[in-house]
């Protein structure tokens, strides 16, 4: 874990001292009766920037026991499948539409993933769809993402 | 005689049919959610959320109480039969309930573990019912500092949820406070982080940050560990799961004592079930005559904690009621409900909206009894759920985070803001980070910097003020407290360590 304390650190105590600074410049410290609203944040990154300072020299002191939080092989790759299947899903609701690009991210990762037969596939996209369609379209009514290819 | 009264109010409301279903869908729903692997109560509130904004609030909320009650249960049955606990409050239960499903006493266990659940549940109820109306009306004399000190100490006990590194507590709570001053400053109306973004000018809404962290988070870390659960075989028919009296004379003490503390921690703002099914099952240890059994199956080891955390799930929405503080990061997520729903938590709602408070705390009653009914008949048709391989489930949970993210304001900026939060929420678990204080500090910044900045005008002696009123000084102390055991504790294990290094 000391690598990626260290560096976690680094990055948190960055980001406070940019955040305390940024409060100071852009934003007024005190108000007509009161303090303003660069009082917090300004104290915010102070407190957080002490923190991460207390972890990195924490981390620097520690053994190396290695870093085994990091996922490796068949794990890894499913992580990043189903990551990047969401990520596409999402990016692209614009061009399927949710009800379709359901039934199409639903097919695809259990196709995919769990190597279920298609028939599974197809019923649980199906039965998703149809559920999300039911409940959200016609009973709550949300105007959800139609899509260009598919009427949903 | 008022509060009869109110009681009878409460039950008219939570007696008319839709109500009834929606409790019954909630404790069905909520089993289900508890007992799944990968999806707790904060994420199962989180993506329920959306659907209730077609109802009547008080409806929603009975959904969602009695939903959080169902999965204090169904994390048991997880827990019991496949050693895996089902959400983070059950984490205890795996020791002696797994233990006893080894030994061919499931049935046992997810018995006492039911009975426990409903007596806790409902004296639980009780309380609420004693306890909110007081403090609501005794609330009602806090100005700003109490409230600051009071939001303080929940933050602060947070950490107690953060496990066994205090200093990540307190980095995951902080980042939630720091993500709680974007948007616009609820004083002087200025635009702050906005980093040019129109979306952000408005704040970041913490339903798609708990959404991503704890729906998608939790199914990140499950696809890549993605473990066959082996199920214990046992027979689990109605006649098994029906506690015997012997075994409820048995734990009667353990029950009892497991309710009274659960509610106790229950109540203090920031530590929920999980802590006091922890402390359940460690008091339960120390006083029991046979403390060796525990571990290896005691059935007192199932009993206690599974009494606290449904004591604590119920006490946890006394802050919430009475004082707008949530005391979970579930009640964390009720409370944003409870605001887009047009509800201001606090004192008022007593005396503003007696129909949705005591309709809440009766529909709690029945939630119970409804808990008690499924978690006995219906148990073969949620044990059969838990069979239903974790690769068709997570792309299904993936799918109701999306929706359930973009129909809280129909926004695609909110889908989107809930994938990264996903990716966040996955690397917060991996290197040992609190996701659930992130959401309650990012719940509780707004309301806290206005409390603070208030204070501070009406004080001649800056910080001072929170000392010189007898109710914040007591809080501010301890919160005080709160942070520096943690740090104390540290200081002594690590001076203890290095001790014979340095030989």
């Amino acid at each position: 874990m000391r690598n990626t304390d260290r560096i976690t650190a680094a990055l948190l105590l960055a980001c406070a001292v940019a955040f305390s600074a940024a409060a100071l410049k852009y934003y007024k410290w005190w108000g007509a009766d009161g303090p303003g609203p660069a009082f917090m944040p300004f104290w915010l990154g102070l407190v957080m920037a002490a923190l991460a300072l207390m972890m990195l020299v924490r981390s620097l002191r520690e053994k190396y026991t290695g870093d085994a939080w990091l996922p490796r092989g068949e794990g890894l790759r499913h992580m990043l499948v189903v990551l990047g299947a969401s990520a596409a899903f999402v990016a692209l609701l614009k061009v399927t539409g949710m009800i379709f690009g359901t039934a199409l991210f639903l097919a695809g990762l259990l196709r995919y993933l769990g190597r279920h037969r298609w028939q599974v596939c197809a019923a649980v996209a199906l039965g998703a769809a149809g559920f999300n369609w039911l409940v959200f379209a016609r009973w709550l009514r949300v105007p959800l993402p139609e899509g260009m290819l598919w009427i949903f | 005689m008022d509060f009869l009264g109110n009681l009878a109010l409460g039950f008219s409301v939570a007696l008319t049919p839709f109500n009834i279903l929606m409790a019954v869908c909630g404790v069905t729903v909520g089993i289900l959610i508890g007992a799944l692997p990968g999806i707790g109560p904060p994420s199962g509130v989180a993506m329920l959320l959306p659907l209730t904004f077609g109802m009547d609030p008080t409806s929603g909320i009975i959904m969602l109480a009695a939903l959080y009650a169902g999965t204090m249960y169904g994390g048991t049955i997880t827990a019991v039969l496949i050693n895996t606990p089902g959400e983070s409050a059950s984490v205890v239960t795996c020791l002696d309930g797994y233990q006893m499903a080894l030994k061919g006493e499931a049935g046992k266990a997810l018995g006492i573990a039911a009975i426990g659940s409903f007596i806790a549940g409902t004296v639980g109820v009780v309380l609420l019912m004693l306890v909110s109306p007081a403090l609501a009306k005794w609330s009602l004399s806090f100005g700003p500092p109490e409230t600051f000190a009071l939001m303080l100490l929940g933050l602060t006990t947070v950490t107690l949820l953060a496990g066994d590194d205090p200093l990540k507590g307190y980095i995951s709570m902080m980042v939630g406070l720091m993500l709680a001053m974007v948007g616009y400053d609820i004083i002087s109306g200025d635009a702050r982080y906005g980093l040019g973004v129109p979306e952000m000018m408005d704040g970041i809404d913490f339903l798609p940050v708990a959404i991503g962290l704890f729906g998608l988070g939790e199914v990140l870390v499950g696809a890549e560990e993605s473990s066959k659960a082996q199920m214990v075989k046992g027979k689990l028919g109605i006649r098994e799961v029906l506690p015997r009296w012997a075994d409820i004379i048995r734990t009667k003490w353990a029950i009892f004592r497991g309710t009274v503390m659960g509610f106790a921690v229950g109540v203090l703002p920031g530590a929920g079930p999980t802590v006091a099914s922890f402390l359940a099952y460690t008091v339960e240890k120390k006083v029991s005559d046979h403390p060796e059994k525990f571990g290896k199956g005691a059935i007192e080891g199932v009993a206690a904690p599974e009494s606290a955390n449904n004591a604590a799930a119920t006490a946890a929405m006394v802050p919430m009621l009475t004082l707008g503080i949530p005391g979970s990061a579930t009640t964390a997520i009720m409370l944003g409900g409870l605001m887009m729903w047009g509800l201001r938590p606090g004192p008022m709602l007593f005396e503003k909206n007696p129909q949705f408070v005591w309709g809440l705390i009766a529909s709690q009653y029945i939630a119970n009894v409804l808990l008690l009914v499924m978690s006995t008949l219906a148990i073969p048709l949620f044990v059969r759920a838990l069979r239903i391989p974790y690769s068709i489930l997570m792309p299904l949970i993936i799918v109701f985070c999306v929706t359930g993210a973009y129909s809280l304001k129909n926004s695609l900026f909110d889908v989107g803001s809930m994938l990264v939060f996903g990716v966040v929420g996955y690397l917060m678990k991996k290197l040992g980070y609190s996701p659930a204080a992130l959401v309650l500090a990012l719940v509780l910044g707004p309301l806290a910097e206005r409390a603070l900045r208030q204070s501070l005008i009406i004080s001649d002696s800056g910080l001072g003020i929170l000392f010189l009123r007898p109710i914040s000084a007591v809080l501010t102390v301890a919160a005080l407290l709160a942070v520096a055991v943690p740090v104390v504790r540290a200081l002594l294990a690590s001076s203890r360590r290095r001790a014979p290094a340095g030989n």
